[in-house]
């Protein structure tokens, strides 16, 4: 089923939940087009989880709307919801119930199961629904609400941080499982925190901090957002090119210390490696720093009050 | 820190206890100025009155002493009572504790700082104990200011060592249940905690009617309650029961620290191996989960099974006890002109619907608060949540919530009543079918009240919608009771359901309270909607 033409399947407009002491979601105006994989990037608190309550019509808006394919998203919130499909951040608690039960139940509420779709679901992400909610681990719960979200095979994928849980099989699994709806008509607007998730899969990105939408992104420039905490290790005696590495495009931030060298690497490593390409690199660690870390460089703005510690 | 953290999670129980345990007593006492009279003779003869309205509860509380006097008199028809409704309170914390908590993680934190599982529950134990006799202190402050309104005083130590009494039998069915939730697995804990504090509570009371359960009466809790009445004058009060009682409570929250070190956190002591078996891929294959209002009974399904046979079993119990109470009554020759000429040929229904009928009362505004109990932990957990997530308007889960209720209750009141009927058949009790089943049809919108007030109050604020609902199910108790003693207004006597419910075994339906009883719920179901469509969910 592909959405209407024409009828963005996310429309928001100056769309506000003030929950006092600044905490909240402030004039957000956005839109997500048909099949777009839209991420939605932002620290904890910053306001995602709040978005979707809103778009979901779980929390009324204090002020401003939120449209899901023409349809306002409290007032019509029944006919919205037959065409979304909706990941918690947080996983319901079934008890003991079984993972069956579960879809059973839920999908008895939408009115009937895509049996196939299911079993095609559970065997994909290898979920055993004959067991009870309570006895699953927790990435096994997640799956189960992955499931949940997907068995309908919605116009409209809702998913609130989708990863969490799951290890690093199961997440290139849902990837793909995202690019497969993508590319049978389905819209999607996934939030997360990890970065590179949001570069793994969507093609635009929006970035909320402190409840305020900062920048839409289009992929590439997420790229040169992108930013890596590097330590490498010279071999003892070699000579560390100091003034090559300093010199390299993205490269900032470099201390010394001894034969160990530590520095951040905006975008491409490719001019790192050219500048220590004729020395003897005995280790290279590269993390990736926190999406607070991130804003902090890319940015320049003060960190928030309340993760000051 | 964990002894702190178990009185802020059980603040609103703290709280809505305490106030119930100090108006009940603030009004029982205030109340038997009202009732009793102010001569000797007067007294004398309301005491005679209270002995004998006493043995047609000798199954729920031990007879009194000296009801002529107001420490009797309260002992009797308050302090009981509270007692039972602590134990409800123990099992709720027990459970809230061992699982509820445990299920949610907190028990899990508590152990990642540091904290030993034994000094977990001993922590746990020592604020549950706080709580029950801040709760008990404010009964006794009640007490007190009941008195002073009689311009009367009390000896203070009867009325500690009664406290005393209630914090210890409260103590006792903390740790039977803590004990119990650690055996078997979570999802079966508050149905098995909740089945031996029952049992053990009928083991003793029903030892006061059946003398073959004497011998075993020993080994409950509520036996050592029963061997002290100390707020009466010339009560007594017996140091050994009341160390008795301690010694359970102790002896049980450290049987369950033990279990507490053997099992697995969100396991059981006695563990059934998983069988292994294939996976399975697909939904439950049970047309009942797709279809409205038959996959929430479904759901339900075990506990709709033990209130069910609960209730039938019950319904047996009071028929025997029928017969016993009635010959109580008429070995009382004062009585016997009052009998024959009050409820003439209708004796046995008159008590049978006095004694069946007020616990039917009791047990479906208790049954109504487990479903908001379940209302309210849907919004917590996250299934409120998801629930919405599907094309299914608010207003449709409030209406679908209580027309489950509606079901469970008529399933459970049909055979309940059906068991009723047969069991007094056989006793030779004859009753009038149509008065019987229209009688048990009443409690449908009875529970139906309790339910709309608690799905307004879980609509509105879902994490004190069981305290308050509790609260107003006490409330409305006290109104039936005490609305004809304090002479309160007529339109707020008839807020209560207890009052409304009348006596319909006797004396048939009354239409009018019927009617109101079916506006109450109504009024409740109509807020809910409109407050459940107000607010916000999962924020």
């Amino acid at each position: 089923m592909l959405p209407e033409m024409g009828t963005a399947p996310i429309r928001t407009s100056q769309l506000t939940k003030n929950y006092g002491a600044r905490r909240g979601l402030f004039d957000l105006d956005l839109q997500v087009s048909g099949q777009e994989v839209f991420g939605y990037l932002g620290p904890n608190g910053a306001g995602k989880t709040t978005t979707i309550r809103l778009l979901m019509g779980m929390i009324r808006p204090t002020s401003g709307s939120a449209h899901i394919f023409g349809m306002d998203c409290v007032r019509d919130s029944v006919e919205v919801k037959r065409r979304v499909g909706y990941l918690p951040g947080d996983v319901p608690q079934f008890g003991s119930l079984s993972g069956g039960e579960v879809v059973a139940y839920l999908g008895g509420m939408r009115g009937g199961v895509d049996t196939r779709r299911v079993h095609a679901l559970a065997e994909r992400f290898e979920l055993d629904l004959s067991r009870r909610f309570r006895e699953y681990s927790s990435g096994n719960k997640q799956k189960l609400a992955i499931v949940l979200a997907f068995m309908h095979r919605p116009d409209l994928l809702i998913l609130d941080e989708p990863t969490g849980g799951l290890d690093p099989l199961n997440q290139q699994e849902f990837y793909l499982l995202l690019r497969e709806a993508r590319d049978d008509g389905a819209t999607v607007f996934l939030s997360s925190h990890i970065l590179s998730e949001v570069e793994h899969v969507c093609d635009r990105v929006g970035i909320v901090r402190d409840g305020k939408l900062v920048r839409v992104a289009q992929l590439d420039e997420l790229r040169h957002i992108r930013v890596h905490n590097v330590e490498l290790e010279f071999a003892p005696g070699e000579t560390i090119p100091e003034q090559q590495i300093r010199d390299s495009d993205g490269v900032e931030s470099m201390t010394v210390s001894g034969q160990r060298v530590a520095c951040s690497v905006h975008g491409s490593f490719e001019p790192l490696l050219r500048a220590v390409s004729g020395s003897r690199v005995v280790d290279l660690v590269s993390t990736e720093p926190s999406l607070e870390e991130i804003f902090l460089s890319y940015f320049k703005e003060p960190k928030p009050k309340l993760l000051k510690s | 820190m964990s002894f702190v953290l178990g009185l802020r999670l059980g603040r609103w129980g703290i709280a809505g206890f305490s106030v119930a345990a100090l108006v009940s007593a603030f009004v029982q006492t205030a109340g038997f100025y009202q009732i009793a009279g102010h001569t000797a003779a007067e007294r004398t003869a309301f005491g005679a009155s209270m002995a004998t309205l006493a043995t047609q509860f000798v199954a729920l509380f031990p007879p009194p002493i000296r009801p002529d006097t107001v420490g009797g008199y309260v002992e009797f028809r308050g302090i009981h009572p509270l007692a039972i409704l602590f134990g409800v309170w123990a099992l709720a914390s027990a459970m809230g504790f061992a699982r509820g908590d445990e299920e949610r993680g907190i028990v899990e934190a508590s152990l990642a700082t540091g904290t030993s599982r034994i000094a977990l529950v001993a922590s746990r134990a020592s604020a549950f104990v706080a709580a029950i006799t801040a709760a008990s202190a404010a009964a006794g402050a009640g007490f007190l200011a009941g008195v002073a309104s009689g311009h009367e005083t009390v000896e203070l130590r009867g009325l500690i060592e009664d406290l005393a009494l209630l914090v210890a039998v409260g103590f006792s069915c903390y740790g039977i249940a803590l004990l119990v939730a650690q055996l078997v697995p979570a999802r079966m804990a508050a149905a098995a905690a909740g089945g031996v504090l029952l049992a053990l509570f009928l083991l003793n009371s029903l030892s006061r009617v059946f003398a073959s359960l004497a011998t075993w009466r020993w080994l409950s809790p509520f036996r050592y309650y029963d061997l002290g009445q100390p707020l009466p004058p010339g009560g007594y009060f017996d140091t050994r029961a009341l160390l008795a009682m301690l010694g359970i409570g102790a002896l049980t929250a450290a049987g369950a620290a033990v279990a507490f070190l053997r099992r697995d956190l969100g396991g059981a002591l006695v563990n059934v191996p998983l069988r292994s078996h294939r996976p399975g891929y697909d939904a439950s294959p049970t047309v009942l989960w797709y279809l409205p209002l038959a996959r929430g009974l479904y759901e339900r399904r075990a506990g709709l099974v033990a209130w069910t046979a609960g209730m039938a079993v019950l319904a047996i119990v009071f028929v025997s006890l029928t017969r016993t109470i009635v010959n109580v009554l008429l070995s009382v020759p004062a009585l016997l002109p009052y009998l024959s000429s009050f409820v003439h040929q209708q004796l046995y229904p008159a008590v049978l619907g006095f004694t069946w009928f007020n616990v039917a009362q009791l047990l479906f505004a208790a049954l109504a608060i487990t479903y908001v109990a379940r209302w309210s932990a849907e919004d917590d957990d996250g299934r409120l949540e998801i629930a919405l997530s599907e094309p299914f308007s608010r207003a449709a889960i409030v209406v679908e919530r209580m027309a489950v209720l509606i079901l469970a209750a008529l399933v459970i009141t049909a055979v309940s009543g059906a068991t009723l009927y047969y069991a007094s058949h056989a006793e030779g009790i004859d009753l009038n079918p149509g008065r019987l089943v229209a009688a048990s049809l009443m409690l449908v919108p009875f529970a139906l009240v309790f339910a709309a007030a608690g799905s307004l109050l879980a609509a509105w604020n879902p994490r004190a919608a069981v305290g308050l609902l509790g609260a107003f199910a006490f409330a409305s108790y006290l109104d039936t009771e005490l609305g004809t003693i304090f002479k309160l207004p007529m339109w707020l006597q008839d807020l209560s359901a207890f009052k409304l419910f009348g006596t319909p075994l006797l004396t048939g339906i009354d239409g009018r309270n019927l009617a109101l009883m079916m506006l109450l719920a109504l009024a409740g179901l109509g807020s809910s909607i409109l407050a459940m469509q107000r607010r916000d969910v999962g924020a």
